[in-house]
């Protein structure tokens, strides 16, 4: 199982200093949803790391898919966008918000 | 199971009144197995909580070591750098049980390195570039947690709402058509025998 992180330049060399070879440097934001999906199809990769500004710009159905799954599981850096999305499930489930 | 299609019969019957007894234990069951899924969930949302305050912690602190980095030795510098890293963390996935739902173990072996084992000359560079490695590989080793507790409440979410559901259905649905079909065939019984008495007695008269 590896590691995979999907974002811009900057954000990605980061990782490339920690040692994570599975990079995915998007140049053009319309490239962005294809690399996700081909990420997402590889068995190899248990985490996906993405910046949630970039994980927002992803279509509604990819997201949700990405969110719910468990393998491989993604991780948003920056903003709030999982937790606030954790909450929801929550919320759902067990019906108070018990999340902060 | 509508009190129409119902036989009443007292093979029913019997056959009914097993039903609901296992109908019963089983919901008792559930039950338990509900509460003792969240309970484990609140266990796991105080350690998700603190995960995530870390997370962000060591993304915004990795952020900024890399900001001077770059200020410090250039992008190029930095870039050729992370391009002599050969070694990365390892993920090995294992899966433990709680009451019943399966949830992963993510390990990571290597994540953290010694200086002189990260591929990089240490003459090159400046420790600049040392921190920033120390303060991304932190963050790996936090996203790693991050994600082990993350799916782990996913699924058990996931079976919460499962066995809510279930618990519902039989308390709600499955259990009460059962005794309404049951008082349906003691009543057509009772019917049937007072019909008998009454067709005997004319008989005899």
């Amino acid at each position: 199982m590896e590691l995979a992180v999907v974002g811009d330049g900057e954000f990605v060399t980061g990782f490339r200093l920690a040692g994570v070879q599975k990079v995915y440097k998007i140049n053009e934001e319309s490239k962005l949803e294809e690399t996700v999906k081909g990420i997402f199809n590889d068995s190899s990769i248990g985490i996906i790391v993405m910046h949630s500004n970039d994980f927002n710009k992803l279509p509604e159905t990819l997201r949700d898919t990405l969110s719910e799954s468990v393998e491989p599981t993604l991780v948003t850096l920056g903003g709030t966008g999982q937790s606030s999305n954790l909450r929801d499930k929550i919320k759902q489930a067990v019906g108070v918000d018990l999340w902060k | 199971m509508g009190t129409k299609d119902v036989k009443p019969t007292r093979s029913e019957l019997i056959e009914l009144k097993k039903k609901i007894k296992l109908s019963q234990s089983g919901h008792k069951l559930l039950k338990m197995k509900r509460d003792g899924l969240i309970l484990e969930f609140f266990e796991i949302l105080n350690k998700a909580k603190g995960v995530r305050n870390e997370l962000d912690d060591a993304y915004d602190n990795a952020t900024e070591k890399i900001g001077i980095a770059e200020a410090v030795e250039g992008r190029m510098v930095i870039k050729s750098t992370a391009l002599a890293l050969k070694e990365g963390p390892v993920i090995s996935l294992e899966s433990h049980n709680i009451m019943g739902v399966v949830v992963p173990k993510i390990e990571a072996s290597s994540v953290h390195k010694s200086i002189n084992k990260r591929g990089y000359g240490i003459l090159g560079t400046s420790s600049c570039i040392d921190e920033t490695v120390d303060s991304y590989e932190i963050l790996v080793d936090k996203i790693i947690l991050a994600a082990e507790i993350e799916t782990t409440m996913k699924r058990l979410l996931e079976d919460i709402e499962k066995t809510k559901r279930r618990v519902n259905a039989l308390e709600f649905k499955v259990i009460p058509e059962m005794q309404e079909a049951m008082d349906f065939i003691r009543f057509r019984l009772d019917e049937m025998e007072r019909e008998n008495t009454f067709r005997l007695k004319r008989i005899k008269a």
